[in-house]
């Protein structure tokens, strides 16, 4: 998977968990997602399971904060730096 | 320069309204100084500076060095090695804390790292528990646990992942901060944002939020001294739902206390460029129990999260969501709980490990966890842009915000209180609400779920929360900067100007003004778990060297002894003891007196004097109370020609009720033959009656005659008997009192009618007001001796003259009258005395008595 695939697979996956309803176009890859409360802390467990099951990594307790969370793009970083 | 005046301000404001402890204002001076240099230093050396400014602050705070000690030993009083000796508990602090920072990064595995860290701690820990064998250093302790305790797990957990850069500068400073040396209760700063954050950017707006964040945090502080000072919060002397109420309320609202000095150390620390964010955000509004603990100590709830939550979750993720994050949150909970009580043992030098603490913690992780599994499988309304909230919405948030505050009130309480009868008291005295109660309650619910609807919905979830640049507009420096100000300079000038314009808040503005104990901790120095944790607030009396020395009250049990009747206890005859400080002898008739005769010598005008501890002079020499000052003053004058000898019997007890005054004064002082029997009242009087009732109750003992049957009738209304909790008796006596009172003055007077006595009620003013009760305890007192047909002598204007109240009373923790108090009453007294009893107009209305 490509980096554009990714984000397309994780704005989907947060489209459909967290904001149904949403207009698509709204969310940007530079969205802020923790920082403005569409993931709290429980919601970044939902979404840490996605990443470890959609793209077959480990995330460890101390890569689940904002710096690697916040944004679909971050996100994105985070799961390409895992895979490689 | 604007910046820098602000800061100016807060530090005169802190120290004018006396906030925290002295150890704060030299420090706020300390930091003003520090901030002006540091700003104008080169980028890469703010931080070494900083570094070295906290070190400084350590030193000189813990070692108690002031300028007073500079001039000491520049004066020559304090020697050289007496100065060294100052900097001795600092300086012991700094290695110590070296020491552990270098234990970290010893070049070894992590995990023996984090051993011999784990040793180092349990040694110090063991220490800490024996502090006592090192008292030179004991002011140190408090201060390397605050400093250590927290701070070097999140540290060594950051250098395990390496989240953040390392540097021997950046440790000094993340562990010595400026302004814990302080505050033993101490926000746990995380590491990682301690670094990302410092100068992360523009400097104006870190400083001008710093600025904001200390007013905010002033405002709490003082918003906190009203709570403390004027909240119902003695559960024995409540006497309706809404008291019970108001106390419930009070409680929660103590905690204005924490989260405003941790606004102030934020504030403070961003004058140095680390960009920390909110500490706490409007948590008393918080509309679940997980936005309460999203809100509330915000900075702990990340250290629990990154420490306990995050890695059981994602150890258990294989369960499933739910039942991981169940065992995750009880963990963290039970975590919170452990860490509460490691970081008592830290600050009061015994760990804390009881059944309500323990099940405070457990019951706040059921409703946190409820709500976060409804939250999770219901899920919340998200958006990604602000949409417009309905009234509906807003009135959701509103009966939610007030839900939430009524459960947490109802919870804190519960762990404030100090026994569940304390609990059940309170229970018992919100159990019968009147209509008005319910309706005031009501009111006081609007108004949480009105700022529900206002300010409910603004949520914030990790410490970064909003503060990231991206999420922020323009800063409006100017209008922060103006607002800043002029909220300053109210706080500074609005006390004078408001005792000049309205000299009734002269009172109210003095108890503000200081930080003094309140009525029920002056009494009973019981309070909550946070309350509990104020040493700095101690270490400030100590600083005034205004801790209760040992033996202060040694003769307190010497001194009076029990009695097996109604009058409970009496003066142990020929006694020479050491009371509130000073030498305290009673005669040997069993009266804290010189000696009389018995039978009245010859051409005596003898009155006997019936009151409490203030009345028998405790705290002052036998020559020193205003009892024996007048005395001495009518004998020196000899005002009526009838008279050769004045005497003043004094008969008053430690702690006698107005019944027991009253009941005394038929038991022994009739048979002293008195002319005239003086009855010593104040305002604080009423209190006595319902622990008097109470340990009559409770002891078993019955009163006889009249007094038998006033009793039996209010014992009997009130639902009281002896097995109950002591709490619960005076609570329910309270109602009552007002009736005994009464009916203690009409005894009085009808019992002096009997023996031909002048019977006069004095009314003695309190030397220092801390339960705000003089103005109307007074004016109640006066109209129910009046209403007995009694003459009164209005002692109120005794300490008038007086400016600084706190030089009547003996210390901070004894409200008792000191000399110079006394000297004052004796004076009012004897212009009164004369006024009354002996001149020419009076002598007529005295009752012609048989000279022996």
């Amino acid at each position: 998977m490509n980096e554009q695939e990714i984000k397309s697979a994780l704005k989907t996956y947060i489209l459909n968990e967290f904001l149904p309803g949403e207009d698509p176009a709204a969310l940007t890859d530079a969205t802020p997602l923790m920082t403005t409360g569409i993931l709290d802390s429980i919601a970044v467990l939902k979404v840490v399971t996605f990443l470890e099951n959609e793209f077959s990594i480990t995330v460890e307790p101390h890569e689940a904060v904002v710096d690697n969370l916040n944004t679909i793009s971050d996100i994105a970083r985070l799961v390409i730096a895992k895979k490689t | 320069m604007a910046i820098l005046l602000q800061f100016a301000l807060i530090a005169v404001i802190i120290d004018n309204w006396h906030l925290e402890s002295q150890v704060l204002a030299r420090l706020m001076w300390l930091a003003v100084v520090g901030f002006a240099i540091h700003h104008l230093l080169p980028q890469r050396f703010r931080l070494p500076f900083f570094a070295l400014l906290s070190l400084v602050a350590v030193v000189t705070g813990v070692g108690h060095i002031g300028p007073n000690v500079w001039m000491g030993w520049l004066s020559g009083r304090i020697s050289s090695s007496g100065l060294l000796y100052h900097f001795f508990p600092g300086l012991t602090l700094v290695a110590i804390g070296l020491g552990l920072i270098g234990l970290c990064h010893l070049p070894i595995r992590f995990a023996a790292r984090v051993g011999l860290v784990a040793a180092a701690g349990a040694g110090l820990a063991f220490l800490r528990g024996h502090s006592q064998w090192f008292p030179d250093i004991a002011d140190m302790w408090v201060v390397l646990g605050s400093m250590f305790m927290f701070r070097l797990i999140v540290y060594l957990y950051d250098l395990q992942h390496r989240t953040a850069p390392f540097s021997f500068s950046r440790a000094v400073s993340y562990f010595f901060l400026l302004p814990n040396v302080c505050f033993p209760l101490f926000p746990v700063v995380d590491y990682k944002t301690f670094c990302s954050t410092y100068y992360n950017e523009d400097w104006v707006p870190i400083y001008q939020n710093g600025i904001r964040w200390m007013i905010r945090g002033v405002a709490q502080l003082l918003l906190y001294r009203i709570v403390y000072q004027y909240a119902p919060l003695d559960v024995s002397t409540l006497s309706s739902s809404l008291d019970a109420v108001g106390f419930m309320l009070g409680t929660y609202l103590l905690y204005l206390r924490v989260s405003g000095t941790f606004h102030l150390i934020v504030g403070l620390l961003h004058m140095f460029g680390f960009n920390l964010p909110e500490t706490h955000h409007l948590y008393y509004l918080a509309t679940s129990f997980t936005d309460f603990w999203r809100r509330i100590n915000i900075y702990w709830k990340d250290f629990v999260m990154k420490l306990f939550f995050y890695p059981t979750h994602f150890k258990l993720r294989k369960m499933g969501t739910i039942p991981a994050l169940a065992v995750a949150t009880m963990v963290t909970f039970l975590a919170t709980w452990l860490l509460h009580s490691w970081q008592w043992f830290w600050i009061l030098g015994k760990p804390l490990f009881n059944w309500k603490d323990f099940s405070f913690w457990m019951i706040l992780a059921v409703l946190v966890l409820v709500t976060a599994i409804y939250e999770t499988t219901r899920g919340r309304k998200r958006t990604l842009r602000p949409s417009r909230v309905t009234i509906r919405t807003r009135l959701m948030y509103g009966l939610q915000a007030g839900g939430t505050f009524c459960a947490m009130c109802l919870l804190w309480t519960y762990w404030s209180c100090q026994s569940w009868s304390e609990f059940e008291t309170l229970m018992d005295a919100a159990s019968k609400p009147s209509w008005s109660d319910v309706l005031v309650i009501l009111g006081v619910f609007a108004l949480v779920c009105g700022g529900g609807m206002l300010w409910g919905q603004s949520s914030r979830e990790t410490s970064e929360g909003k503060r990231t640049t991206a999420a922020r507009g323009p800063f409006p420096f100017w209008r922060s900067a103006v607002a800043v100000t002029v909220g300053s300079l109210c706080l500074l000038a609005g006390p004078s100007l408001a005792t000049r314009t309205i000299p009734a808040t002269k009172g109210a503005i003095a108890r503000l003004h200081d930080d003094v104990l309140n009525a029920r901790d002056m009494n009973q120095q019981r309070r909550g778990y946070y309350e509990d944790l104020d040493v700095s607030r101690k270490d400030n009396w100590g600083w005034q060297n205004a801790e209760e020395p040992e033996g202060w009250d040694k003769g307190k049990k010497a001194f009076v002894r029990p009695r097996s009747d109604f009058l409970l206890t009496d003066v142990v005859p020929s006694m020479n003891t050491v009371l509130a400080g000073a030498p305290c002898t009673s005669n040997s008739l069993g009266m804290r007196d010189r000696e009389y005769q018995k039978a009245k010598p010859a051409n005596t005008y003898r009155i006997v004097l019936l009151g409490a501890s203030n009345d028998m002079g405790t705290g002052v020499k036998n020559d020193q109370t205003y009892e024996n000052r007048v005395e001495d003053k009518l004998n020196a004058h000899l005002p009526d020609a009838r008279y050769s000898q004045y005497e003043i019997l004094n008969l008053a007890v430690r702690a006698d009720s107005i019944l027991q005054r009253v009941l005394r004064l038929e038991q022994e002082g009739f048979q002293y033959q008195p002319d005239a029997a003086i009855l010593s009242v104040s305002a604080v009087d009423e209190q006595f009656i319902a622990s008097h009732l109470r340990k009559a109750l409770m002891q078993g003992i019955e009163p006889t005659g009249d007094y038998g049957d006033v009793v039996q009738s209010v014992i009997r209304r009130a639902r009281v008997n002896g097995k109950m909790p002591a709490v619960m008796i005076e609570r329910r006596l309270q109602p009552y009192v007002t009736e005994l009172w009464a009916w203690s003055f009409r005894r009085f007077a009808q019992q002096c009618a009997q023996h031909g006595i002048r019977p006069v009620v004095m009314y003695r003013p309190a030397p220092a007001d801390f339960a705000g009760l003089e103005a109307t305890g007074r004016s109640k007192t006066l109209q129910l001796a009046r209403a007995a047909g009694l003459e009164v002598m209005d002692l109120s204007p005794a300490f008038d003259a007086v400016t600084d109240r706190s030089s009547l009373i003996l210390a901070k923790w004894d409200d008792h009258t000191t000399a110079l108090g006394h000297r004052l009453l004796a004076e009012e007294l004897y212009k009164d005395l004369l006024a009354l009893l002996f001149s020419s107009s009076s002598q007529q209305k005295i009752s012609p008595q048989p000279k022996p």
